[in-house]
């Protein structure tokens, strides 16, 4: 008995072992690193002495991190409600047809998914041409279509200049989404489905109070995966924008801000490795914050069968 | 699925509505198909056709661009290196991935659930936001300028979902079919590797794609982690071209080409088993 | 999946000794040393190496590894480099700020006590690559930069225009220029940096100069005082004779509208001219300095040394560095510099006979410190970043000058104590 344990732990440790280092060390271990390095002052790459709470205290109180911050997070709440709102709600409505068998859906399958292995590298340069105010495809085309007024600096306009970035990207990402529920909603039992008809329901009542409730571990999936990228959004505005998310911080976003602080640009100065971690830190708790009480909030509304 | 759209009995309200939604799509489609065909047909036309009919089709086919962009732009060293590191993070995450949930999912042990969450946190933590120790490990284990820094951070990052997803599935498979194997006298690693695995095939496709796709793209690790050009991978490389070329709207709408179109045909040849692994027993 | 695990496990095998390859390969110079040389100058290459190629003639024995990064990503690339311990032997550092960041923590060689540099330059130049915190030298001094505005001398001509002195004088040439169809300034504001430099053009001749400089160094006057926000309240002016959209129009369409000739004015540094020369042959252009407000005044031009070349200071072949070093300071290189690149060397005894680079040492006859580059841009957030996304703003209509002038003294005053 004592020898069929001690070679089932064995085994154990055989199986999870590789991957739970390669993820202690790459993943876990930085982790409790930049927090520690959060509470130390520094000068550049020299840590100095123990600073408690002052470099949260800064990103807070003095100007211009806090300015920076809040602005910054605004952004993120932005993309994060724009792309529920828009790309999430199309990409349920979307699964939803393709799962109905409309004319030609696998080709709408097919081609959705199409954006979604491009670079995100690539999509933003692509469209930052597109975009130019007087050369670009967009502003062309409005003008040639008799629409020449509608044509703006897109990524030029504070008010709009976010939001563009964020329709980029959900024309990159749409599709994934979208192939999610259609699979989700494939999976819905058919059975179900017919004892709803037969008691007479509308298709509208069938899909709120049927398939909805059903696909609850998708909408979960995706919501969380939403709210991972939309705090994390950098790369878009790298490319799209700059690094220091022009035009006058209207598309600035925590990793933008993060990046900027903690590596510092041709002319941003000296590196905060201190603030910097710190603003890494917050961006760690309300990653894990919202994804967490996403996942308490779903699993209290999933229907078993 | 029974209940496909019956033309006939649909009330037009409701027609208009499905009409709507199918000329959206179709937009979709369209908005995706365009601007990929403009790049493509601007990489054959002059800077200054760009700028003067951006729509026009290009009146000459030259390889010019593409051999110049391939070739001097360093392209091709970019491509394989992408393809190397690529290949191996996606090996590993797929074989320690699957092994670690194997190891959460098939055995009862008081530390299972603490391991699952110490995975499951691997999801939700971004990584990006630790970059500075990241790269002080990276620099302490002596892989700054090595392929190997960035196969380690993007198996790192692909393990976590990799078991998340795997588990999930493995969770659903029946007893039986292990205990038979082991009266046959497999050991634990051929139930592993006969059992298990065979039976999970859609949930790992599911994962190949999910995981694959970022780390082919990624250009933050890489551009932390890499200096020498011989190493760069393809975003990287990309972005470093652009800022040499960007005035050369032409060379710019070529490499933009050779970055997408490779993927875009890799994928139109696999497709169905994408959709397949995207949707066949995937979420559970 | 049987045949997809072994044919995966076999492709690791395969591929995982050219990834492990990568660092050791190239570290082997058979013979003799290879030095890496790093900088931000993408658009040199071929000068560059030229230059070294004539380095290697007369030192048998060294190679020169010469590699260029983006601009915006250089300083991301070399301090990721410098302190994960992979930092090349050969730095082309930034002035100032940019120097005391790498300088401080002790990265770079010291090299007032190994070249002979304190006594060829002058006080103002040697100020660009000394430290500080310390004191000491850590750059050789590689050129300065002047900004100007740059006019399309064929469209002078053919619209009868002259080179305008006041600002009245620069506004009406601009309006001629609108009347004619032409995109009088090819300037953007999508980039702040553009920005910056454009401030650097005109402003130093409305807040005063030399005078506010130091006034505002020893802090006896601040960025809030009225003369600095109407010098900036003067870019406002200029909103009407930028291109359309112009809140979008980043720096390489700036460059584009420039040289092919679709817009009559560029205000930019003096590093454009090699690159405008290249890219169009055939572009006829001349420089002139920031507009003033009376016929008479003096005209200033804003001017800072654009940066230094060091060694790093955990280098194995600081002899060889050191010699490498010693070529770029010698006047043989900044000739070269002069003349292949049209750089105003900070090395005594270059001379040069090229016409535009005479009218740039004309104009530095007045010069003024680029106000925010040499002295703000130490410690976040620097004056550089409050200005230009503060200036973004301002162009497009969101906030007055006296905020931007009140975000920048903000900010700064969390740093800087005047005196220093």
């Amino acid at each position: 008995m004592n020898q069929r344990s001690l070679s089932r732990n064995a085994w154990i440790a055989f199986f999870v072992t590789p991957g739970l280092a390669i993820v202690a060390i790459f993943i876990i271990l930085p982790l409790f690193m930049s927090l520690f390095n959060s509470l130390y002052f520094w000068r550049g790459m020299a840590r100095l002495e123990f600073a408690g709470l002052e470099n949260f205290r800064r990103i807070f109180f003095q100007y211009p991190f806090s300015e920076r911050f809040f602005n910054a997070l605004g952004n993120n709440v932005k993309w994060f409600t724009t792309t529920m709102l828009v790309q999430n709600t199309l990409g349920l409505l979307f699964g939803y047809f393709l799962s109905r068998r409309i004319p030609g859906s696998p080709v709408f399958q097919r081609v959705f998914f199409v954006p979604v292995l491009f670079s995100i590298v690539a999509v933003g340069f692509l469209w930052r041409l597109y975009l130019t105010p007087g050369t670009g495809l967009v502003n062309q085309f409005l003008l040639q279509a008799g629409l020449g007024s509608w044509a703006r600096p897109w990524l030029g306009e504070q008010a709009i200049a976010t939001y563009v970035i964020i329709a980029v990207n959900i024309w990159r990402w749409l599709g994934f989404p979208t192939l999610v529920f259609y699979a989700a909603i494939n999976n819905v039992p058919q059975d179900c489905l017919e004892a709803a008809y037969l008691d007479g329901a509308s298709e509208t009542r069938v899909f709120f109070q049927v398939i909805v409730p059903l696909v609850i571990p998708a909408i979960m999936i995706i919501t969380v995966l939403t709210m991972i990228g939309s705090l994390n959004v950098f790369e878009q505005i790298y490319t799209m924008t700059g690094l220091s998310g022009g035009p006058y911080y209207s598309t600035d976003t925590l990793g933008t801000l993060f990046y900027r602080t903690a590596f510092g640009g041709v002319d941003t100065g000296l590196p905060l490795i201190g603030v910097g971690s710190a603003i890494g830190v917050i961006i760690y708790l309300l990653t894990f914050a919202s994804s967490a009480l996403a996942i308490l909030y779903f699993r209290g509304r999933e229907t078993e069968l | 699925m029974t209940f496909d759209i019956k033309l006939k009995s649909t009330p037009p309200l409701k027609l208009a509505v499905y009409f709507l939604f199918f000329a959206l799509m179709c937009v979709y489609v369209l908005l995706i198909l365009y601007p990929l065909f403009n790049m493509f047909a601007s990489s054959f036309k002059t800077t200054r056709e760009i700028f003067q009919d951006p729509f026009s089709l290009p009146t000459a086919f030259s390889w010019d661009n593409y051999r110049q962009v391939w070739f001097e732009g360093g392209f091709s060293r970019y491509f394989l290196n992408s393809v190397t590191v690529t290949a191996t993070s996606m090996a590993i995450v797929i074989l320690f991935g699957s092994m670690a949930a194997f190891g959460v999912s098939r055995y009862k042990y008081r530390l299972s659930t603490l391991v699952y969450l110490l995975f499951l946190s691997g999801i939700m933590l971004p990584l990006k936001a630790a970059i500075i120790p990241l790269f002080l490990i990276v620099r302490n284990l002596g892989l700054m300028n090595t392929h190997l820094s960035l196969i380690f951070v993007f198996a790192a990052m692909g393990i976590p979902s990799t078991v998340f997803i795997l588990a999930g599935f493995m969770r659903t498979i029946p007893r039986d079919l292990e205990d038979a194997a082991r009266i046959d006298g497999c050991n634990d690693f051929s139930i592993y590797r006969r059992v298990i695995m065979p039976l999970s095939a859609p949930s790992i496709a599911l994962v190949t794609i999910y995981n694959m796709v970022p780390i082919w793209n990624d250009f933050f690790f890489p551009l932390v982690f890499i200096q020498r050009d011989r190493l760069k991978t393809l975003p990287l490389g990309m972005s470093t071209f652009f800022g040499q070329f960007q005035i050369n709207w032409a060379l710019v709408f070529t490499a933009l080409s050779i970055a997408i179109l490779p993927m875009l045909i890799m994928y139109l040849f696999m497709s169905k088993y994408f959709i397949k692994g995207m949707t066949a027993g995937a979420l559970k | 999946m049987k045949k997809l695990m072994i044919s995966i496990i076999v492709m690791l095998a395969l591929i995982a000794p050219l990834a492990m390859a990568g660092g050791g390969a190239e570290r082997a110079a058979r013979d003799g040393v290879e030095l890496d040389f790093w900088s931000w100058r993408v658009e040199d290459v071929a000068e560059y190496n030229e230059l070294i190629r004539r380095f290697e003639a007369e030192n048998p024995g060294i190679r020169v590894n010469f590699t260029p990064y983006q601009a915006t990503e250089y300083n991301t690339v070399l301090s990721a480099a410098v302190q994960g311990g992979n930092a090349p032997d050969i730095i082309h550092l930034r002035a100032y700020g940019g120097l005391e960041q790498y300088a401080a923590p002790g990265f770079l060689m010291r090299l007032d006590d190994k070249l002979p540099l304190r006594n060829r330059f002058d006080e103002d130049t040697l100020r660009a690559v000394t430290s500080v915190s310390d004191g000491n030298i850590y750059g050789v001094p590689f050129a300065s930069q002047t900004l100007v505005i740059y006019y399309n001398s064929r469209m002078y001509n053919e619209l009868g225009l002259e080179i305008p002195e006041t600002w009245d004088e620069f506004l009406s040439n601009l309006e001629v220029m609108k009347d004619a169809g032409i995109t009088p300034l090819a300037n953007g504001s999508a980039e702040g940096w553009t920005l910056e430099v454009m401030h650097g053009v005109i402003s130093p001749n409305f807040y005063g100069a030399n005078e506010f400089f130091d006034a505002i160094m020893s802090g006896e006057a601040k960025f809030t005082d009225e003369a600095y926000r109407r010098s900036l309240a003067k870019l406002l002016e200029l909103r009407p004779y930028m291109p359309d959209g112009f809140t979008g129009v980043n720096y390489v369409g700036m460059q584009m509208g420039f040289i092919n000739e679709m817009a009559g004015h560029f205000i930019g540094g003096s590093w454009e001219a090699a690159y405008f020369n290249s890219q169009n042959p055939d572009l006829e252009f001349g420089v002139f300095a920031g507009p003033v407000e009376n016929r008479g005044d003096t005209r200033y031009v804003s001017s800072y040394a654009d940066g230094s070349f060091g060694a790093s200071a955990t280098t194995r072949h600081p002899e060889e560095a050191l010699k490498f070093l010693e070529f770029l300071a010698s006047q043989e290189t900044g000739q070269f510099f002069a003349d292949e690149l049209k750089l105003q060397s900070d090395i005594p005894g270059v001379t040069s006979d090229d016409p535009y680079l005479q009218r740039i040492l004309e104009l530095n006859e007045n010069s003024t410190p680029y106000i925010q580059l040499v002295g703000f841009r130490y410690e976040q957030p620097t004056g550089s970043s409050l200005l230009q996304s503060g200036l973004e703003g301002m162009m497009a209509g969101t906030i007055d000058a006296a905020e931007v002038t009140r975000q920048v003294q903000r900010g700064i005053e969390t740093w800087f104590t005047p005196g220093q």
